[in-house]
């Protein structure tokens, strides 16, 4: 019987064929819909991400993602360093300028200063903070928006700006003003985009307070570094407790900053939508492509039954159709989405497959294929054998 | 006289089409002995159909009772009337009703298939079968490949192949041209009175009543006249 489920499900090429590519697509279009949701997400957090030897994250209790942030005052740093077991820790300060380039035009930026003396949480070249008044420039995601002109006489001119004139990408040396203070580049690195996109500017402590005067807290987050006898749980857990301040574990840290996301934000709201939409579609699309197999092979398993094939028979050969049918084709889906990563995986278009990807994926299209079979003995069931006389 | 392999009383059969009552069968008693080969004649619409998808227990009925090989079959659960029907009862459709994916000669190997049969011997028994309608050469062609009348003679190797005691046809030379139809009709009669089976012949086709050894008139859901 396996093999006559196997014949009739192959036996018309082009049906078979249609089931295979809209349960192909349906694979690929989940699976894909994850990872795009996912890349974005690893976006969200990837503050957290570029800091991987910070184990434990100290915020302001009001805190809940690495997007959304208070300051803490800077005794913070002082008090999470006495408690036992923070083998270092180190500040970052984060903070929103605009900056003007050579030609007039102005783009805004998140500023991200590190601790001078260990330069903790600045990307390479990092070194080169030691320059004075320098930032190293990330496009954070963006594409075109780092641009400076490309001749010295559309440069800070005294006619005003030359907001039309021919301009390349920022690179060593280049000057540009932030709060009208002067600042050199020093470098441009290439560290994980951000969602939302939006460039950075790296710099020492110093150079943001220069930068950013007047504050009277600048500490965003303080990076701990757990000494070898602790882990970072329960670290985060006794710097809790003794400092009242927030601290988390970095993985801690990413989901909350994911949930936050999902929660706080328009836009990943929407992408949510669509990625249930997606799979609520491709689901459906499925499910009722199977029935409808089924349904149209309604009097072979009628000739079937007036042969002696018992309910059990019937239902075995369509749970083997449809089986084969959601096997083959949600391989192939999710295998398309795996390597189309490989091929669109690029700073502006985040993707990312996690593990979770194809796994909703496949297993997404499997129980949503074997529900589709369960519907599908319905008829089989109720069918009135004697339609085998009819024409 | 043969002794009796199909006893019906005063079988009724009434559907509900919607608001419209069709009364199929109105009170139909009818035996079918052991060897012969029975018609049931009659125009269209006047129950012929109905009357044999009952006793081949595809179809339930209202009232009276039908004994098949002794057995009551109102009295039979769905999975038991199933495996009676699939062992005992072979079936020549007017659609001829092959299935489409297999070849002929696995079609002709079903019956045997869905009974558990090992695959080469079923095979083996589906290809002597071909071979007595004469389709020994076309064993491996699908049905979309053979024509009208070797389809139903596929059909017909398939209704023989587990050797079913009885076997109903139902219309199964209308859809074939005069020539084919005797040569099915032939065919059946040569292997009925081989193997020693019962069959019931439904058919309007008066050209084919010669092969008869009883004709049952139907009219309106009664039977009308029987003819020897
Ligand atoms: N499933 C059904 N539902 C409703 N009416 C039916 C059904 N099957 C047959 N009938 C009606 O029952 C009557 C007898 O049909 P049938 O037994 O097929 O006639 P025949 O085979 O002699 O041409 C017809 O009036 C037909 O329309
Ligand atoms: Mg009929």
């Amino acid at each position: 019987m396996f093999r006559v489920a196997v014949e009739m499900l192959m036996h018309d090429k082009t049906k078979f064929l249609g089931l295979l590519i809209g349960i192909v697509f349906t694979a690929f279009l989940v699976t894909f819909a994850m990872g795009y949701f996912a890349g974005f997400m690893t976006r969200g957090f990837a503050l957290v991400s570029e800091n991987p030897s910070a184990k434990v994250w100290v915020m302001d209790p009001a805190v809940s993602s690495a997007e959304a942030t208070i300051n803490m005052s800077d005794s913070a740093l002082d008090s999470v360093r006495g408690v036992a077991g923070v083998e270092y820790a180190s500040p970052l300060y984060l903070g929103d300028v605009t900056a003007r380039y050579a030609n007039g035009d102005f783009q805004s930026f998140q500023i991200i200063g590190v601790d001078d003396a260990t330069l903790s949480g600045a990307p390479l070249p990092a070194d080169l903070l030691h320059i004075p008044n320098s930032v190293i420039v990330d496009s954070g995601g963006t594409e075109g928006k780092l641009q400076t002109p490309i001749y010295k006489k559309d440069m800070w001119s005294y006619d005003g700006s030359h907001l039309h004139a021919p301009t390349r990408e920022l690179r060593y040396g280049d000057e540009m003003l932030v709060n009208s203070k002067r600042v050199m580049v020093a470098g441009i690195s290439h560290t994980i985009p951000r969602f939302p996109p939006r460039p950075l500017l790296y710099t020492t402590a110093s150079n943001f307070k220069r930068l950013i005067p007047g504050e009277k807290r600048y500490i965003t987050f303080i990076m701990v570094h757990p000494a070898k006898n602790v882990t970072p749980d329960e670290l985060a857990k006794r710097i809790t407790r003794t400092t009242h301040l927030k601290a988390i574990t970095s993985e801690a840290f990413k989901k909350e900053t994911v949930m936050w996301f999902m929660i706080n934000s328009e836009d990943v709201g929407d992408m949510v939508n669509m990625v249930i939409l997606a799979m609520l579609v491709g689901f459906g699309v499925t499910g009722v492509m199977l029935y409808m197999f089924t349904y149209e092979n309604l009097k072979q398993y009628a000739v079937l039954k007036a042969m002696g094939a018992s309910t059990k028979q019937l239902s075995d050969m369509i749970f083997t159709q449809v089986f084969i049918s959601a096997l083959a084709g949600s391989g192939i889906g999710v295998g398309i989405a795996a390597v189309l990563e490989q091929i669109v995986s690029s700073p502006t278009f985040p993707f990312r497959m996690m593990w979770f990807a194809p796994l909703v994926g496949f297993l997404g299209v499997i129980i949503v294929s074997m529900t589709a079979a369960f519907i599908s003995l319905r008829p089989i069931k109720t069918m009135e054998p004697a339609i085998v006389f009819k024409l | 006289m043969n002794s009796i392999i199909v006893s019906c009383k005063n079988i009724v059969k009434t559907f509900n089409a919607g608001e419209a009552e069709v009364k199929a069968l109105q009170g139909v008693t009818l035996d079918v002995y052991e060897n012969e080969l029975l018609m049931l004649v009659g125009p269209s619409g006047c129950g012929k159909t109905t009357f044999v998808s009952v006793l081949s227990g595809l179809l339930s009925f209202d009232s009276g009772a039908c004994e098949v090989m002794g057995k009551n079959i109102a009295d039979m659960s769905d999975e038991e009337i199933t495996a009676f029907r699939g062992k005992n009862i072979g079936f020549v459709f007017q659609a001829f009703n092959l299935l489409p994916s297999l070849t002929a000669i696995e079609n002709v190997a079903l019956p045997l298939t869905v009974a558990g049969e090992k695959r080469t011997k079923a095979l083996n028994l589906s290809k002597k079968m071909l071979e007595a309608v004469g389709l020994g050469k076309k064993a491996y062609v699908k049905p979309s490949g053979l024509s009208g009348g070797e389809q139903q003679r596929v059909a017909i190797a398939r209704a023989l192949v587990h050797n079913p005691k009885f076997i109903i046809c139902d219309e199964p030379t209308s859809s074939l041209d005069h020539t084919s139809g005797q040569i099915v009709m032939e065919l059946l009669q040569k292997i009925i009175k081989e193997k020693g089976a019962s069959m019931i012949v439904v058919t309007h086709d008066n050209r084919i009543y010669k092969y008869a050894d009883r004709i049952v008139h139907m009219e309106d859901g009664k039977i009308i006249k029987v003819a020897s």
